[in-house]
């Protein structure tokens, strides 16, 4: 075998590990994108169902209620498109309870005020959790050789939902 | 939470003082009483001593200069098999990886494993010309980590520069009873005592420019005390120094924890000169939460733990002219004084174990919701591509 035949094949070997290396991350990256998304749904689901509990269970005034309950209906009802936004506006309106909580003008039973902070605080790391799972994806799929050779087979660009930045 | 099988990677080694070590002994030991099971496994230097249960040993580490000190690292194909070792026997629920972009241990275990990975960053560093030519063999390893944990605004900056990801900030914790607590030494505490605590021959930590202040606040404050605690060789700062002065330095040598604690909490003023290349300043929060008034350098990250001269003072960074002034207006203001401490005490309790522990309890709970242990990547299980 001459010299030129042997770097050609070594070419060859790099690439297709480079190939198979691509694969396994690329395989790797969706399943958290899939796992990470579903522990964020549950939070957010969760955390409206408590929302709800809240306006049961206090003394908030009418407007609030009304407020947060329809805010957390919305949350529970949005589709993909509007999620984003109607999550946010639960977390706008879920720091108005926790404001007043704190300064005692609202009577809240403090285990709900406790759940309520951890809720939050678990579904910002959450947030945070997938949506860098989501980038990584991006950012891999998009490299030229794995578009190339169609890495990514079938499974859905994963979307990237933009979540208020301060409830981060 | 639910009980958990936790494997934490150390890259420095152990025997060696230092913030990300005692980060990591103090975590895991609040971890094991909160009825986890934890397992450490960093690089040991001197292997003929006891260490705690928890820790495993996976070699002689190293001596390489990284970010302006001499940092004891380990890596290699010995140390690269130890970590895999670990991983493949040790069934974890998680692995919680600390400085995983540095050429280390902890960057090993990331590569070897697969699963629930946390990942924290302790260093700021500007973005050097390396990265560019690293970059590209880090990040498929850096994005192996479910949650990023960085310890302070500035490491998570440096994150977002070199590798264009997020992190959750979560501060290094600290003990702030030990520190409130502590008994007081008199012989720290007459006078006006100013306190340093730190390998004071490193120039980054500044201890020249806080001496270079001695001249103008004895003038002041006639009584004052400069007390300087750490390992080193003194004579340096002492032949530069006017022999009026001399008396007026004492040199304390390496204090144990309990000392420490003691000193922190009986001296007057703490002094924080640091010139630049700190993170976080664990020790400012120490001071803080001791109850002595801090003053410290404008660099970012003292900034950021003196909330902007809410919880200490701050002069202008290398300035000891501005930090002379500082001093003896503080040393001449026992009112001042008194109600700087009292902010800087209530500001410090957010960096209480207590509270730290929870969150990264929490990052984990997050890292784990998908069900998954940890095993080792598919491309090391030759037997098994899943």
């Amino acid at each position: 075998m001459n010299y030129q035949a042997l770097l050609a094949l070594l070419f060859v070997v790099l690439v297709g590990w480079y190939l198979s290396f691509s694969a396994s991350r690329l395989d790797r990256l969706h399943h958290r994108v899939e796992t990470s998304w579903a522990t964020l749904d549950a939070l957010l689901q969760q955390r409206a169902a408590l929302a709800h509990e809240i306006v049961a269970e206090s003394n908030l005034d009418p407007a609030t209620a009304y407020l947060i309950s329809s805010s957390a209906t919305a949350a529970r009802n949005a589709n993909i498109v509007e999620r984003s936004a109607a999550e946010s506006v639960l977390s706008e309106s879920l720091k108005l309870v926790q404001g007043a909580a704190i300064d005692h003008s609202l009577e809240l039973p403090s285990d709900l005020l406790v759940e309520l902070s951890d809720t939050t605080a678990k579904v910002k790391i959450a947030i945070n959790i997938h949506l860098e799972a989501v980038n990584a994806t991006r950012n891999v799929r998009a490299k030229p050789l794995i578009r190339l050779f169609r890495l990514a087979g079938k499974a859905p660009i994963p979307v990237r939902y933009a979540f208020e930045d301060d409830i981060l | 939470m639910r009980k958990i099988r936790i494997g934490i990677v150390c890259p420095y080694g152990w025997d060696t003082p230092g913030g990300v070590q005692t980060h990591i002994r103090d975590l895991a030991e609040h971890l094991i009483d909160e009825g986890h099971f934890v397992s450490v496994l960093t690089p040991i230097s001197d292997d003929s001593t006891e260490h705690q249960n928890y820790v495993v040993n996976a070699g002689k580490p190293i001596s390489i200069p990284i970010n302006g000190s001499v940092a004891r690292v380990l890596f290699g194909p010995i140390a690269s098999s130890r970590a895999k070792q670990w991983i493949a026997s040790g069934d974890f629920d998680l692995l919680h990886l600390h400085e995983p972009a540095i050429p280390s241990l902890s960057l090993l275990a990331c590569s070897a494993a697969e699963g629930p990975l946390v990942g924290t960053f302790h260093v700021s560093t500007p973005k050097k010309k390396a990265i560019y030519a690293i970059g590209p063999i880090l990040e498929p390893i850096v994005e192996k980590l479910s949650a990023r944990i960085a310890v302070s605004e500035l490491a998570r900056s440096t994150l977002k520069d070199h590798f264009e990801t997020d992190a959750v900030v979560i501060p290094n914790g600290i003990d702030g009873q030990k520190y409130a607590n502590a008994k007081i030494i008199d012989a720290y505490s007459k006078n006006h005592t100013i306190g340093f605590i730190g390998r004071f021959e490193e120039s980054r930590k500044g201890l020249q420019v806080l001496i270079d202040s001695l001249a103008i606040v004895a003038r002041f404050v006639p009584d004052v005390e400069y007390l300087v605690a750490g390992p080193g060789d003194s004579k340096e700062f002492m032949k530069n120094l006017n022999p009026q002065l001399r008396s007026r330095v004492k040199f304390l040598g390496l204090l144990s924890n309990a000392e420490k604690e003691s000193f922190l909490k009986s001296i007057q003023i703490y002094v924080a000169p640091n010139t630049g290349s700190e993170s976080f300043g664990i020790i400012l929060t120490e001071a803080l939460s001791a109850g002595t008034a801090v003053v410290a350098s404008d660099i970012p990250a003292f900034k950021a733990v003196l909330e902007n001269g809410e919880a200490g003072e701050l002069f202008k960074n290398g300035d000891s002219a501005d930090l002379a002034k500082v001093l003896v207006a503080l040393l001449r203001d026992d009112d001042k004084r008194k109600r700087l401490s009292e902010n800087g005490r209530l500001s410090a309790q957010k960096y209480d174990w207590q509270v730290v522990a929870e969150q990264i309890e929490n990052v984990y709970e997050m890292a784990i919701a998908g069900g998954q242990r940890v095993t080792l990547a598919s491309e090391n299980r030759f037997w098994s591509r899943r």
